[in-house]
């Protein structure tokens, strides 16, 4: 069953043209990453997808109404004076959950110990831990992660890695886009190329690093967009 | 109902626990206790006449520093929070999550309205107002309340920024919570200023502690009403073309 899909989409912003054809499905219950360097059009992928901006051509597909999205943004949007446990209660009144379940997503990211704090203090692993269990608070069908482990030390993304896994496994469709090929290599189910805005490979990271001989002792999804855009990564 | 609930609940919280917002509510009562209690009101040995005179013309402290809350006050605090929720981007994980802008901005106000209600109250005390003055005078004040705050959040849609939102708000503050102290002091700016809210809400207040007023106080209401009104209109204009984008 498709969750999320974008057929021929275009999109441009004055005369920079930032999509171009961008065609691809995303399968219920799958983690799809989409992957390519800063100013691919990655984030303008999520935008539309979330309604934020709309196509110039092509049309796109949400399997899910608002409310059973979850999203997980470039900017944090986080309320800086309140608690840690204070921003998830403003989301906790607006879904309708429990005390419950918000405690529950606070310990799933490892920030019960935090709950009192005020996001001002917290450092950046802590914010975009507290981002994910926002984002995961009502149990989302579709979960949009945009650069979810950016910035943050292994540790913290491993951890962020497994909770993302967890959600796969419980049926969630996770959409997340990402620079690093090695977390997409270890995570996603399906992954997408995208370059200057055009998709330019598609399929399971295994797939792609077997059609581009890029699989020595483990699979270098590197390597292949290294091969099919003659650069590294901008 | 359950967004507009949760939207009051968050900028409740985030009012009384932020220092920098509370401050405001806190302040210009204080400042007025304050300066009431450093009044020279003892004329002994000077002679009746002049003693009703300097009594007559002593500014109140209390009207003074109520016009500047209203005024000044409460359109920094509301544009803040409403451009800095558009600025950190919160605003719109909250439209995502289903909020839709007229229970934001309802929310946001309505605490706004309320905590200030406190305040309002906290001047009539301290100005000694009862029975009715003491509500005409809370009438009035929330009056000018209505007025920032509306004005306050056309500022913050249209800065979209916490640090222009400040600079926009500032030259408006000014003008509107001062303004009316210095026409106490000078006929031609009182004249000039007649036509804006917190110019009659000095009116009102000046009234109900000192008598005197040129009109009655229904007009001066009228006058704050229909400001509110406009600005109304004008918060319409501006958030029917820029929204609440974040």
């Amino acid at each position: 069953m498709i969750s999320v899909s974008m057929k021929n989409v275009g999109k441009s912003f004055g005369t920079n043209t930032v999509l171009k054809d961008v065609t691809f499905e995303t399968k219920t219950g799958e983690i799809f990453g989409m992957l390519g360097p800063s100013g691919a059009g990655k984030t303008t992928i999520i935008n539309i997808l979330t309604k934020q901006l709309t196509v110039d051509s092509g049309e796109c597909y949400v399997s899910v109404g608002s409310d059973e999205i979850g999203l997980m943004l470039e900017h944090d949007g986080l309320f800086s004076k309140l608690s840690a446990l204070d921003n998830l209660i403003v989301f906790e009144d607006i879904y309708g959950m429990s005390r419950k379940q918000t405690l529950e997503a606070l310990e799933r990211v490892g920030l019960s110990d935090a709950a009192k704090t005020k996001v001002d203090a917290l450092s950046k692993g802590m914010r975009q831990r507290l981002v994910l269990a926002r984002a995961v608070l009502h149990k989302p069908k579709v979960l949009f992660l945009d650069e979810p482990t950016s910035a943050l030390d292994p540790l913290t993304a491993r951890g962020i890695h497994t909770l993302i896994q967890e959600l796969r496994d419980s049926g969630s469709t996770i959409f997340l886009t990402t620079h690093n090929m090695e977390e997409a290599t270890a995570l996603c189910d399906q992954v997408v190329l995208l370059h200057k805005g055009t998709i330019i490979e598609q399929g399971t990271p295994k797939e792609i690093c077997e059609r581009y001989n890029a699989v020595k002792t483990t699979m270098d999804l590197e390597s292949v967009f290294v091969q099919l855009t003659g650069g590294g990564l901008e | 109902m359950r967004s507009l609930k949760a939207v009051f609940k968050k900028q409740f919280k985030g009012t009384v626990q932020n220092p920098e917002i509370l401050i405001q509510f806190i302040i210009f009562p204080l400042i007025a206790f304050l300066m009431n209690l450093m009044m020279v009101t003892d004329f002994e040995g000077i002679p009746q006449d002049i003693a009703d005179m300097l009594t007559a013309n002593m500014p109140n402290m209390v009207t003074m520093q109520a016009t500047i809350f209203a005024g000044m006050g409460l359109i920094t605090v509301m544009s803040g929070i409403v451009a800095e929720d558009i600025e950190k981007k919160s605003l719109r994980f909250l439209t995502m999550a289903g909020v839709k802008p007229p229970a934001y901005l309802l929310g946001v106000s309505g605490v706004i309205f309320v905590v200030s209600f406190f305040t309002s109250a906290a001047f009539g005390l301290i100005g000694e107002f009862s029975g009715l003055d003491f509500w005409i005078f809370t009438g009035a004040m929330m009056s000018g309340v209505a007025g920032s705050i509306v004005l306050g959040a056309t500022i913050g849609i249209l800065s979209g920024g916490h640090q222009s939102a400040s600079g926009l708000a500032l030259p408006v503050a000014l003008v509107l919570g001062f303004g009316p102290m210095m026409a106490q002091f000078n006929d031609t700016l009182a004249r000039i200023l007649h036509p804006f809210y917190t110019q009659q809400l000095n009116v009102v207040a000046n009234y109900l502690t000192m008598g005197g007023a040129d009109t009655p106080l229904w007009h001066a209401f009228a006058i704050m009403w229909a400001n509110v009104a406009v600005l109304g209109i004008l918060f319409a204009i501006v958030y029917a073309k820029k929204g609440l984008k974040g």
